[in-house]
């Protein structure tokens, strides 16, 4: 493959697809009933295939809002809520859903958790069925949760076995340290020991509830009979009396110098790097700009890191510069890696070019060529059913409106070299970052010691 | 990049089952120029968007030890400039148009893939013309490619425990046939490549009529075609290439691989030899791929992930080949589980495959994923043309895939359980273990 640079990173892709807007292409407007609990509920009939997707966003139920001593909690929750009802087994549910070729499952992000199903119109009423059940009746059972416990402690060893993953996770850790956004979704080998059923059930009843819970469905259906099934199935979850918790997170750390880490794997023949500094919150007016800047220093195959690091001298096969953005900040950052002896070049290099956009900044071909580039590249972000639904909660979460898109590209064929300049000197770091190497660190210390002083740990000790 | 996912093999076969209204053959027109180059056609005015895709028969399966690797080195090299484009000029050039590119390589096929908007297309259609035999191969450009494709084995296979195991699953597996390395070649020959190899094996492979062009999108076809036939038709045809005559003999007796290295947990593979994509057996075996490894629901992840416990995740199956291939049964073990249990279980399981067969509703399932895949991939103008060029280059023809529906829907309960019986022999395995030694564990 000539490059998976783009399609490796979730963190890249999520901001991929809040983010792009225009080509002429719209994201249809749904349309939006709210029901008596509360939820609100957003549909789209598209009858050009025989399939439909959903997504059901819930606020809070992301990995955020868990209490750091049971670090994985949320993405549990999803993992739990698939293994049983009152009337329905775990086995009885994976039957039904894999004879029907549907997929049904819960994943979380830092602020909510998202609730995915897809199948054949045919499967839509069974599909919605299990999905309420599910979200509404989910029995936690005792042996279900003993059972995963130890697989979800072994995951995170072979995590550590695919060193580019890690890195993130690493990464995500350094950069958050105690900050709740530093939670991992999948937790670490101490947390799950400490967590119950009690606790999954408390967890469970505190963020999923319908009154804060959105949802969207796009595809081949009638809307009078899907709204008749909705309102019998997730129509009938009942509304707390409770008041919905307020999701509020302290600010975002401020990163103050430069902070160091490296894990070392002693059998890894390449070095991984992933450096990060702060961004900006989700719907903050500088994205069209920052955009721009982004897919000129490393959003694309022809950016700056991609043209010095692989493209001139052959020191990798990726390269990536992305960016996270939430309803309090965000996070920029850029990831690559080599072989354990160049890894000082590779960061020498990449130090170089975060000078550059400081120094020179950007020339106006360059601009012309990421605006094309970003408005060329549109369209297909749209074209499926599942990006459309995820498009529709996740907008509507952060209150920013189905013409935001549309807005942003309508700005970002306006950016200007001056403005390009402008956001990447805001953002991208030269003196206050946080980087996170992964690599054999007997061969990478005698290197990496002009750089600064790096706190060292082992791929092997727990957690990340 | 590694042999297709269990997706697109699924999906090739549904075409002709579950086409209505969305997709007819009809609907794809049907070119071919003097100098051999087919064309596949079909328009598609969703979005202002073009999906454009180039494939060329050639893949590891066409290479020879010194050589291996090399099918997916000119695939970067593709990129590095031709008489008329510099070296890196393509990518600058297609990105500034709004256009982006990526490409492939499998053990059978390469294909070039570009997404533009419609306004550029007789650009792309220009540079991609070009690159169909104007490579030039730049020596120093050369070098430094050679070090990316390193740094991609490096990071794909030798920093990946699976992946290695794989590599050395399928050496000790297949031993004649080129399918004996993988896509990435060894890395000695990565290193040692010289560059009238790679010419000789480009001029040999990049031909109009060793390729076959999809084009998918917004575009009026006529148009399309004048500009296919004005950019194309100069490019001379090449030599047939030769035929890959090599056939692997028999195995006569189980294989067992071990790799010991530090890692944090163990990786488990365990591969039969298995019929190629055109035998009719083909069929009866990619139901058990569903009935064996697909979702919770299936024999083996009942068993090994919740009912043993034993495993994190079962997977595998089989790839669309030209040549026979093999069945993989990929398990994530638990740290510290039992690998001979693991072996032991998915035995027990063929067995009661081969004696007991499987029941009407796991053939239904099968069926049913089988359909929901191939819709899913229908929605975008990327999947459909990626669709259409793999079924014209692994069928042979790309109307092969508006019959293989009878094929399919003759699969029987007792079809499946005679293949089970005829593949998954003990004489036909080979066993492979990732053992974690040393180190900081």
């Amino acid at each position: 493959m000539k490059n998976t640079g783009y399609i490796l990173s979730l963190m890249f892709l999520l901001a991929s697809l809040t983010l792009s807007a225009g080509g002429g292409i719209k994201l249809p407007e749904p349309d939006k009933i709210t029901f008596d609990n509360g939820m609100t509920v957003f549909l789209l009939e598209d009858h050009e295939l025989p399939i439909v997707n959903f997504n059901l966003l819930l606020p809070g139920a992301g990995t955020a809002f868990e209490d750091r001593q049971y670090e994985g909690l949320s993405d549990l929750i999803t993992y739990m809520l698939l293994k049983g009802t009152k009337t329905m087994s775990a086995d009885q549910i994976s039957e039904e859903l894999d004879f029907m070729g549907a997929t049904l499952d819960g994943n979380v992000t830092e602020e909510y958790a998202l609730f995915r199903g897809y199948c054949l119109s045919e499967h839509l009423d069974k599909l919605i069925g299990i999905a309420a059940d599910s979200l509404i009746n989910p029995a936690f059972k005792e042996d279900e949760f003993k059972q995963e416990i130890p697989r979800r402690i072994d995951r995170i060893a072979t995590i550590k076995d695919s060193p580019f993953q890690a890195a993130q996770l690493y990464f995500q850790k350094a950069y958050f340290g105690d900050h709740p956004m530093g939670n991992l979704a999948v937790g670490n080998e101490e947390s799950f020991k400490r967590m119950s059923i009690d606790i999954i059930k408390t967890h469970y009843k505190k963020y999923y509830r319908p009154d804060t819970s959105i949802l969207a469905i796009v595809g081949n259906f009638d809307s009078k009979k899907l709204i008749k099934l909705l309102k019998n199935t997730l129509g009938k979850w009942e509304k707390p009396a409770s008041p919905a918790p307020k999701l509020e997170l302290p600010p975002l750390p401020k990163i103050e110098g430069k902070k160091f880490v490296v894990i070392d794997k002693p059998d890894a023949t390449q070095t991984y790097f992933v450096m990060g500094a702060p961004g900006f919150r989700n719907g903050d007016p500088v994205l069209p700009s920052y955009r721009v800047a982004n897919t000129l220093f490393g959003g694309r195959f022809t950016s700056w890191m991609s043209t010095e690091l692989r493209i001139k001298r052959g020191l990798t096969y990726n390269t990536r510069s992305s960016y996270s953005m939430w309803k309090n900040g965000g996070v920029v950052s850029a990831a690559s890696y080599t072989q354990n002896k160049n890894i000082a070049l590779m960061l020498d290099i990449t130090f170089d070019l975060l000078k550059k956009a400081h120094n020179e900044g950007f020339v106006d071909t360059e601009v012309e060529s990421a605006r094309n580039y970003i408005m060329g590249q549109f369209p297909p972000t749209l074209e499926r059913a599942a990006s459309k639904t995820r498009a529709y909660v996740e907008l509507s979460f952060y209150n920013l409106g189905f013409d935001y898109y549309n807005k942003v590209l309508s700005a970002i064929e306006k950016v200007t070299k001056t403005q390009a300049d402008e956001a990447a000197k805001n953002f991208l770091p030269l003196d206050n970052y946080i980087l996170v190497l992964v690599g054999k660190l007997e061969q990478i210390k005698p290197l990496i010691g002009k750089f600064g002083t790096f706190i060292e740990r082992k791929i092997a000790d727990p957690g990340f | 990049m590694k042999g297709k996912s269990l997706l697109s093999v699924l999906l090739l076969f549904s075409i002709g089952f579950f086409l209505r209204a969305d997709l007819k053959k009809e609907d794809i027109k049907v070119f071919k120029l003097d100098n051999g180059l087919k064309i596949l056609l079909l328009e598609d005015h969703d979005i202002p968007n073009i999906a454009y895709y180039t494939f060329f028969r050639v893949g590891s399966r066409n290479e020879r030890n010194g050589i291996t690797g090399v099918s997916h080195f000119i695939e970067h090299m593709m990129f590095n400039g031709t008489e008329k484009v510099g070296p890196g000029e393509l990518d600058r050039k297609m990105e500034f148009l709004g256009g982006a590119n990526n490409a492939y390589t499998s053990k059978e096929m390469t294909a070039y893939t570009d997404w533009f908007p419609t306004p550029v297309l007789e650009e792309i259609v220009k540079i991609e013309a070009d690159r169909m035999q104007g490579a030039t191969f730049d020596p120093q450009v050369l070098e430094s490619e050679r070090n990316v494709i390193a740094e991609e084995r490096r990071v794909s296979t030798d920093n990946n425990n699976d992946s290695l195991l794989d590599e050395q699953v399928v050496a000790s597996a297949i031993t004649a046939h080129p399918y004996h390395w993988d896509v990435i070649g060894w890395m000695s020959d990565i290193l040692n490549w010289k560059r009238d190899d790679i010419m000789n094996y480009y001029n040999t492979y990049y031909a109009p009529n060793n390729a076959v062009l999809v084009v998918v999108g917004d575009f009026n076809t006529e148009e399309m075609m004048k500009l296919v036939r004005e950019y194309y038709s100069p490019i001379k045809p090449g030599t047939p290439p030769p035929p890959v005559t090599t056939t692997e003999p028999e195995q006569l007796g189980a294989k067992r691989v071990e790799i010991r290295k530090e890692a944090q947990a163990p990786s488990f593979l365990m591969v039969y030899h298995a019929p190629k994509f055109a035998d009719p057996d083909y069929f009866s075996m990619s139901i058990l791929e569903t009935v064996l490894l697909g979702g919770e629901s299936s024999r083996l992840y009942k068993r090994l992930v919740r009912g043993e416990q034993l495993a994190l995740e079962v997977g595998g199956g089989m790839d669309q080949n030209i040549d026979p291939y093999l069945f993989y049964f990929r398990i994530q073990p638990g740290v510290d589980s039992d690998l001979d249990k693991i072996e032991k279980v998915i035995t027990e399981e063929l067995e009661k495959v081969k004696k007991e067969g499987i029941t009407d509703k796991e053939l239904q399932k099968a069926v049913n994923n089988v359909k929901s895949n191939f819709y899913n991939t229908l929605q975008t103008i990327a999947g459909k043309a990626n669709l259409i060029g793999n079924a014209e280059l692994l069928a042979g023809d790309y109307s092969a895939m508006f019959t293989l529906v009878d094929s399919y829907q003759k699969v029987t309960a007792k079809m499946v359980q005679d293949a089970a019986n005829k593949y998954f022999t003990d004489k036909n395995k080979t066993v492979g273990k990732l053992i974690p030694e040393g180190g900081a564990k």
